[in-house]
């Protein structure tokens, strides 16, 4: 689903090899259950990538195929995990109803933000981003009597699914929430992809490439560039629900800058050109993370350590080497 | 008929007046050649035509129609392309997905999440014609970015093709080329005139390119109108030798 | 009432006092380097615990020169070897880079001086209430607004009429043109964000003095600061000034109404300012 392929009717070797790469990710990821344990990893770990690799996915929707970059989208992230989270403990025990109801609210009040700041542009469009995020940081953070403030909210669970007769127990099951988290990860991410292979999706890689073109071109950047901006945040209020649902729990850090700074620093390890950049980007980090954090207190340093190298050395990321080279 | 038709336009900046009351007339299927000196605010006047700013005074008719105060992405719906001085591309797109773009925008696509298999057959007709004409058939596939100078502008012109423009404005489009490709981008502006029957505006440096495609030719100076005439009278009146043939050329 | 009014206000100028401070030397660096300066509020940090380790030497008073100037240099170092070299590229990598140096700072901060609360010992001349009805006047505080005072006033002086100001003001309109006239432009930048990182060390022995010190100490400052960037209109100075004093006085008045929604006030007014003038207060409107 390489969309740096999309369009192009590729010769039919490149295109075999596409659908090569596409079936290995994907038996990869419904596998994880059996491999990871033999590489020390454990199952929940696995679920967890996924969520924030999903993240990192859709907020690279604007910044590697949009040429956005949001610093501030943990705000609709957080908004999903707290979405998810009020249905289930107040209004609902349904999972389906609280992922759902994450999404419209992530995602609606990513709309409304992005009418606001469509006119902005580069640095000053990434400094927007993070004030606006600030307010629903603070929201979680205040609204006690709702949100349960800084101890976050508590006392809800992901609810087992009913299909008919069939009984899908993701409350108790480990394996059988990955494998549900799995199903609204393909979802979510082929959703996206499909957008990115339309026509509106190669006016946002139009707009990316060359904005000045883009408007003599006639399309209108900035609706499009809001757009693009609603779209990433109901996407990532997705993985925002999965969140709550993955820890039975909703704090204030889900809707800080620091998540924020680590969904960035995920989609550029992994490589924001290339489709899947932004999962293998947050594997790496999540793993390195945790060791770092199993190994010094002083965790934080080499964490920021981390984001300076990154930088420095591989600002292409992991997957940067093999973008697009291979067409020619 | 006129196809464009600028009444008065003035552009100032600060203090700096870069066009002073300029105006112009240019007919259906004509191809004028706007020349002046470094500086003589051909680019500005270009900018004005094509709604990148607004005129500080003056009225801009296309087709009829008053696009004063219309924005640039209307302009360009309403039929007119332009080129940049600057090649403006999709440096890491491929040669057809810049076209198609272009091709998928002015068929009014820009916001569809899919296109049913007519739409995408009619698309893919468009850009194989734009490539045919622009003669890129062989670099479909390559990146944009990759190209050689000339190819790039080729492309350029090629997405303001695929617009189906009523007007198309060329900002030096052979600006920074070697011989070669300098005559090859003038004979396909040759082409577009002469055979496809466009109507072109055209900002130009190069003298030969200039005399042997236009119709028209306006000269400007210091943002203001020197002159306006066939090749024959331009070449021959003295004040326009005076301000710039003798100086620049 | 009267007291109470004048308490919340000259509160709000103290808090947008170090607003200024800090958005000022952030918006220096963001209008001629293009980069948000994340670890500026760790700088304003370093500035205050240079201080504590200054102060039994050489007492307060040379402290409070001498440890921006530290901070500066170290500024110095950190843009001369890591940020120039993202100068020009894509903005998500300025920002990485910077937020990675905000995790570092702060934690060698810790690390260095543990993480409870130090105390920044002030002389004891400018420590007392003037006044027993304005009781709330103490010397220091006047003593804080009236050094931010003199550091601003400076700052647009120096802007204005040294040739080194000028050239900043004349490279953030038009960089490439500086360039081209062999103005050095990455040692311009240099000093730039040197005298931004000035200000934030500045900020730092100023706010220790007053309210103590420890490694976040700059974090509550960093956002408002940011909001006063943007309220002020980006590029604008004077914006930068008057979004960092009105968000401070804005949010004082807000605590006597109503305490909890002083937090909120500020970016109520971000929004609406966006929604009316998306360019900000006094930021250029133009088109793209």
């Amino acid at each position: 689903m390489s969309v740096t392929a999309a369009g192009a009717v590729d010769t039919a070797r490149s295109a075999d090899r596409r659908w090569l790469v596409l079936a290995a990710i994907w038996l990869v990821l419904i596998a994880a259950p059996l491999w990871m344990p033999l590489i020390g990893g454990y199952t929940s770990l696995g679920t967890r990538i996924l969520v924030l690799g999903l993240a990192a996915t859709a907020l690279n929707f604007l910044i590697g195929f949009t040429g956005v970059v949001s610093f501030g989208h943990a705000a609709y992230f957080g908004l999903g995990v707290y979405g998810a989270g009020l249905v289930l403990r107040y209004l609902a025990p349904s999972t389906p109803l609280a992922i759902v109801a994450g999404i419209l609210l992530g995602g609606v009040i990513g709309t409304i933000v992005g009418a606001l700041i469509a006119r902005q542009r580069g640095i000053y469009f990434a400094m927007v981003t993070i004030a606006f995020e600030q307010i629903f940081y603070y929201i979680g953070y205040k609204w006690d009597a709702v949100t349960g403030g800084f101890d976050g909210l508590r006392g809800f669970q992901r609810q087992p699914i009913h299909l008919g007769a069939f009984v899908l127990d993701i409350q108790k099951n480990d394996l059988a929430f990955y494998y549900f988290v799995l199903f609204i990860f393909a979802l979510v991410v082929g959703l996206m992809g499909f957008l990115l292979r339309s026509p509106f999706g190669r006016t946002l890689l139009a707009i990316r490439e060359n904005e000045r073109r883009a408007r003599f071109l006639g399309i209108s950047v900035n609706r499009h560039i809001w757009l693009a901006f609603s779209i990433s945040s109901f996407l990532i209020a997705a993985a925002g629900a999965l969140y709550a649902l993955l820890n039975d729990f909703a704090d204030p850090s889900s809707l800080y800058f620091d998540l924020s700074g680590d969904l960035v620093i995920m989609a550029v390890l992994g490589g924001i050109r290339n489709f899947w950049g932004p999962l293998l980007g947050a594997a790496v980090f999540e793993v390195l993370q945790d060791y770092i954090s199993s190994q010094t207190v002083n965790w934080l340093f080499f964490i920021g350590l981390v984001f300076v190298i990154v930088v420095m050395f591989f600002p292409r990321g992991l997957l940067g080497f093999f973008h697009r080279r291979r067409q020619t | 008929m006129s196809m464009l038709e600028v009444h008065n336009a003035s552009k100032h900046f600060g203090s700096l007046v870069a066009v002073r009351e300029v105006s112009l007339t240019v007919a259906k299927g004509e191809l004028r050649a706007i020349i002046g000196p470094n500086g003589a605010g051909k680019t500005t006047f270009f900018n004005l035509i094509t709604g990148f700013f607004p005129p500080t005074a003056g009225e801009i008719i296309f087709d009829g129609q008053n696009v004063t105060e219309v924005s640039a992405a209307e302009r360009v719906k309403r039929g007119m392309a332009r080129t940049f001085q600057i090649t403006e591309v999709f440096p890491e797109l491929s040669v057809r997905e810049n076209i198609r773009i272009a091709a998928e925008v002015a068929a009014g696509y820009a916001l569809r999440p899919w296109l049913r298999a007519e739409e995408t057959r009619n698309i893919a007709a468009v850009v194989e014609e734009m490539i045919g004409l622009t003669g890129l058939a062989g670099k479909v596939e390559r990146l944009v970015g990759e190209l050689a100078h000339g190819d790039q502008r080729a492309v350029e012109i090629a997405m303001a093709l695929a617009l189906r423009p009523r007007l198309l404005l060329l900002d030096e489009p052979t600006a920074g080329m070697g011989e070669q490709e300098t005559y090859e981008i003038a004979g396909l502006i040759r082409k577009l005139h002469r055979d496809k029957s466009y109507t072109i505006i055209l900002v130009e440096h190069d003298m030969r390119v200039v005399f042997h495609l236009a119709d028209r030719i306006s000269v400007l100076d210091q943002g203001a109108l020197l002159a306006d005439g066939t090749p024959e009278q331009i070449a021959s009146d003295p004040a326009v030798q005076a301000a710039y043939l003798g100086k620049a050329a | 009432m009267l007291q109470l009014v004048l308490f919340n206000l000259f509160n709000g100028l103290i808090i947008g006092a170090f607003y200024v401070l800090l958005a000022l030397g952030l918006s220096m660096i963001l209008n001629l380097s293009n980069v948000i300066n994340f670890a500026h509020g760790n700088f304003l940090a370093l500035g205050g615990y240079f201080a504590y380790v200054l102060i039994p030497y050489i007492g307060f008073w040379p402290a409070l020169i001498v440890s921006p100037l530290l901070t500066a240099v170290l500024g110095l170092i950190i843009e001369r070897t890591m940020i120039r070299r993202i100068y020009g590229r894509d903005p998500i990598y300025s920002l990485l880079l910077t937020f990675g140096l905000a995790f570092m700072i702060q934690d060698a901060c810790r690390y260095i001086w543990g993480v409870n609360g130090l105390p920044l010992t002030t002389p004891a001349s400018i420590s007392q209430p003037l006044s027993q009805e304005f009781f709330f006047l103490t010397g220091y505080r006047l003593f804080v607004v009236g050094i931010v005072i003199i550091a601003v006033a400076g700052l647009f002086a120096f802007l204005r009429y040294s040739r080194m100001g000028m050239r900043i003001r004349a490279g953030v309109l038009d960089l490439d043109t500086v360039s081209a006239l062999g103005i050095n432009v990455r040692l311009l930048r240099s000093l730039n964000f040197a005298g931004g990182i000035f200000l934030a060390g500045l900020a730092g022995v100023l706010a220790g003095g007053q309210i103590g010190l420890n490694p976040n100490m700059g974090d509550s400052l960093l956002l408002p600061s940011f909001i006063a960037i943007i309220i002020g209109g980006m590029g604008s100075l004077v914006g930068t000034l008057l979004g960092g004093l009105l968000i401070g006085v804005a949010a004082a008045i807000t605590t006597m109404f109503y305490a909890s929604a002083s937090d909120t006030i500020i970016y109520v007014i971000m929004a609406l300012v966006l929604l009316v003038r998306p360019r900000g207060l006094l930021g250029e409107e133009g088109m793209l």
